[in-house]
C-alpha cells in the first residue's frame, strides 16, 4: 500500500427520491471512506446498507444528493477516471447472444483496445479463467459460475488499476467461489487496487486487507483485516464477530 | 471509434438475433416475392400492386422493427444492467445512445435494401406478366422466373441459416436474416439472367430498382427517425409507455403544432409520385431526407439528455 488514495469519499448521502422529488428513501447518510492503492478493500453490510448504491456513486451511475466522490482525484463521470477501472456487476449482466469470446471483445472494444491487444487479452483471459474450451458458446446458454468467470474477464480485459467488484462470489458453489478468491489473491499481489462488496464474511476475511462496514447508510466500523484479527479472541471468526458486534450495535442503538 | 463501433456492433447483432426480426425479413421478402401472383388485381396499372407492396412492407414492418429494436437495445439494456456495466467504463453517454441507435439503424438498412431488390423484382415480374397476359393470354411464363427466383432464394437462404446452425452452430436468427437479406439482390439478379430472352428485357429490372430507390430512401429515413424516436424515449419509459408514444405519434403527426417535432411518417411516403408512370428523382427527393436527417439529430439530442440526467439504480 503506497496511502495514495483511489477512491475518496467525503460525507457522502444518497436519498432516492418518488417521481414528484418525495423521499422514498435515505440508502446513504453521510460516510467518509478512503482507498488506497493496492488495498483489497472490503465494503461489508447486511441487505439494504447502502453498499450498492456506495459502488454505483463512485462509478458515476448515480448522482449523489450530498458530499463528494473522487475518482483517481478526479470527479467519477471524469472519462480519464473511468477509463482507469474496471467494474464486475452484482448480476452478471451479459448479452445472452453473444459468445463468451465477443463478450470479452465488446468489453476490450468499450475500452479502447486496438485490435491486436484485444485478440491477445481475450485469448488469455479466457484462458486464465478455464474458459478456452467453451469460448465460441453463447454465454445465455452458460451456467452462473461460467457466467460470473466471462464477467470476471470482461472486467479484467483492460488492465484496470481499480477493479470494483459487487458481490463477485454471489450465487456461486465452493469451488466458483474459492477460484473467484484465488483470482482477487492473484490480483492484489500483482499490484491491482481491489474495491470489493460482499455478505460472505468468511470469504473476505480471506481476501481483503481493509474492511468498511455499512449498516443503514452509515459507516459503523472498519478497520485493517490484521487488526481486527489480532484483536479477537477466534481468530477464524474474527471479521464475523466484529462485523456482529458493529452492525448489531447499530440496531440496538436505532431500536 | 473503437467503443462506437464495439457499441453499434453489439446492438446490429443483437437485433439480428432477435426471433421477431427474423420473422419480420422473412415474412416481408415471402409477401413482397408473392405479390406478382395477384395479377388480376392492378389498380390501374400493372406493377403498382406488387411495388406498392413492397413500399407498405418497408413501412409496416419498418414501424414494427424500429419501435421494438429501440426498445430492447435501449430500455432493456438498461433494465438488465448491461447498460450500466457499459457506462461504468469509460463510455459516455451520448455515444452509448448514438452508437446503439446506429447498430440498429444498421439493420433497417439492410432490410430496406433487401426490400427495395425484392420489390424491384416483384415489380419488373408483374409488369412483365401483364405483357404476357395482353399478347399472349397467360401470365405465368412471365412472372415465374421471378417468382422461382425470389421465392426460390428465399426458402434456399433459410435452409442454408438452418444448415449453418446444425453443422457450424451458428445462430439461427442472425444467419437467417443475413442470408435472407443477402438472397434477394441475388435473386434480381438471377432472375434477369434466366429472363433474359423474355419481352420486354429483364435488364428492366435493374432500372426499375433504381427508378425505386430514392422513394425507398425516403421511407427508410422515415422509419429510421422512428427508431431514434423510440430509442430516445426508452431511455425513461418502459415498452408498454415507448409502444403507446410511438402508435400516438404515428396518428397526431397529423395535427398541425405536433408535425414540427413528432416523426410523420406521411413526409417519408413518396411512393404516390410514381403511380400512372410518375418519376421521382433525387432532387424532390433530398429535402425530405435532410428534415429526415434534422428530426433524427433533434430526437437523438432529446434521447442524450433525458439519458444523461437519468440515474442507473
Amino acid at each position: 500500500m503506497t496511502g495514495e488514495a483511489v477512491v475518496e469519499i467525503r460525507n457522502l448521502a444518497k436519498t432516492f427520491r418518488d417521481f414528484w422529488f418525495r423521499p422514498l428513501a435515505a440508502a446513504l447518510r453521510g460516510i467518509d471512506l478512503s482507498v488506497a492503492r493496492g488495498d483489497v478493500f472490503g465494503l461489508l453490510g447486511p441487505n439494504g446498507s447502502g453498499k450498492s448504491t456506495t459502488i454505483k456513486l463512485i462509478l458515476g451511475l448515480l448522482r449523489p444528493s450530498s458530499g463528494t466522490v473522487r475518482l483517481f482525484g478526479l470527479p467519477p463521470r471524469d472519462r480519464r477516471a473511468r477509463v482507469r477501472l474496471g467494474y464486475l456487476p452484482e448480476l452478471s449482466c451479459l448479452h445472452p447472444f453473444l459468445t463468451a469470446r465477443e463478450t470479452v471483445r465488446y468489453y476490450a472494444g468499450l475500452s479502447g483496445l486496438d485490435r491486436r491487444t484485444t485478440r491477445e487479452r481475450t485469448d488469455e483471459l479466457l484462458a486464465r479463467m478455464g474458459l478456452s474450451a467453451q469460448a465460441n458458446r453463447a454465454v445465455g446458454g452458460f451456467s452462473k459460475g461460467m457466467a460470473r468467470k466471462v464477467a470476471f474477464a470482461a472486467a479484467l480485459v483492460a488492465h484496470p488499476e481499480l477493479l470494483v467488484l459487487d458481490e463477485p462470489t454471489s450465487g456461486l458453489d465452493p469451488l466458483a467461489t474459492r477460484d473467484v478468491k484465488e483470482l482477487i489473491r492473484k490480483l492484489a499481489a500483482d499490484g491491482m487496487t481491489i474495491l470489493v462488496t460482499s455478505h460472505q464474511l468468511f470469504d473476505m476475511q480471506d481476501v481483503c486487507s481493509r474492511v468498511a462496514i455499512l449498516s443503514q447508510g452509515r459507516v459503523v466500523g472498519g478497520g485493517t483485516v490484521a487488526d481486527i484479527v489480532a484483536k479477537s479472541t477466534d481468530p477464524r471468526h474474527a471479521l464475523e464477530d466484529y462485523f456482529a458486534a458493529a452492525v448489531g450495535a447499530t440496531s440496538e442503538e436505532k431500536a | 471509434m473503437r467503443r462506437f463501433l464495439a457499441l453499434a456492433r453489439t446492438a446490429a447483432l443483437e437485433s439480428l438475433a432477435e426471433p421477431l426480426t427474423a420473422v419480420l425479413f422473412l415474412s416481408g421478402f415471402a409477401v413482397t416475392h408473392l405479390a406478382p401472383a395477384f395479377h388480376y388485381h392492378q389498380f390501374g396499372e400493372s406493377g403498382r400492386l406488387a411495388r406498392e407492396c413492397g413500399f407498405s412492407v418497408l413501412l409496416v414492418f419498418g414501424l414494427v422493427f424500429a419501435t421494438g429494436a429501440a426498445i430492447r437495445t435501449i430500455g432493456r439494456e438498461i433494465e438488465s444492467g448491461t447498460a450500466a456495466a457499459a457506462l461504468a467504463l469509460a463510455v459516455p453517454r451520448t455515444l452509448f445512445l448514438a452508437a446503439r441507435l446506429a447498430g440498429v439503424l444498421a439493420t433497417l438498412v439492410l432490410f430496406a435494401a433487401a426490400i427495395a431488390c425484392a420489390t424491384a423484382l416483384a415489380h419488373g415480374s408483374s409488369v412483365l406478366a401483364a405483357f404476357a397476359r395482353s399478347e399472349h393470354g397467360t401470365s405465368a411464363q412471365a412472372w415465374g422466373p421471378g417468382l422461382a427466383a425470389g421465392v426460390g432464394l428465399t426458402l434456399a437462404a433459410l435452409m442454408l441459416a438452418a444448415a449453418a446452425n446444425r453443422f457450424l452452430n451458428a445462430r439461427f436468427c442472425r444467419t437467417a436474416c443475413l442470408a435472407l437479406a443477402a438472397a434477394q439482390p441475388l435473386a434480381l439478379v438471377l432472375a434477369a439472367l434466366c429472363g433474359r430472352d423474355l419481352p420486354p428485357s429483364f435488364a428492366g429490372f435493374f432500372a426499375g430498382l433504381w427508378s425505386l430507390l430514392p422513394a425507398f430512401a425516403a421511407l427508410t429515413v422515415g422509419c429510421a427517425v422512428f427508431v431514434v424516436f423510440a430509442g430516445a424515449l426508452a431511455t425513461r419509459l418502459g415498452a408498454s409507455s415507448v409502444t403507446a408514444a410511438v402508435a400516438l405519434a404515428v396518428v397526431s403527426a397529423f395535427v398541425y403544432p405536433l408535425r414540427a417535432v413528432l416523426p410523420d411518417i406521411n413526409r417519408f411516403w413518396l411512393v404516390d409520385r410514381l403511380a400512372n408512370g410518375g418519376v421521382l428523382g433525387w432532387p424532390e427527393v433530398l429535402p425530405v431526407l435532410a428534415a429526415g436527417l434534422l428530426l433524427i439529430a433533434f430526437w437523438l439530442a432529446v434521447g442524450a439528455i433525458l439519458l444523461n440526467r437519468r440515474e442507473l439504480p
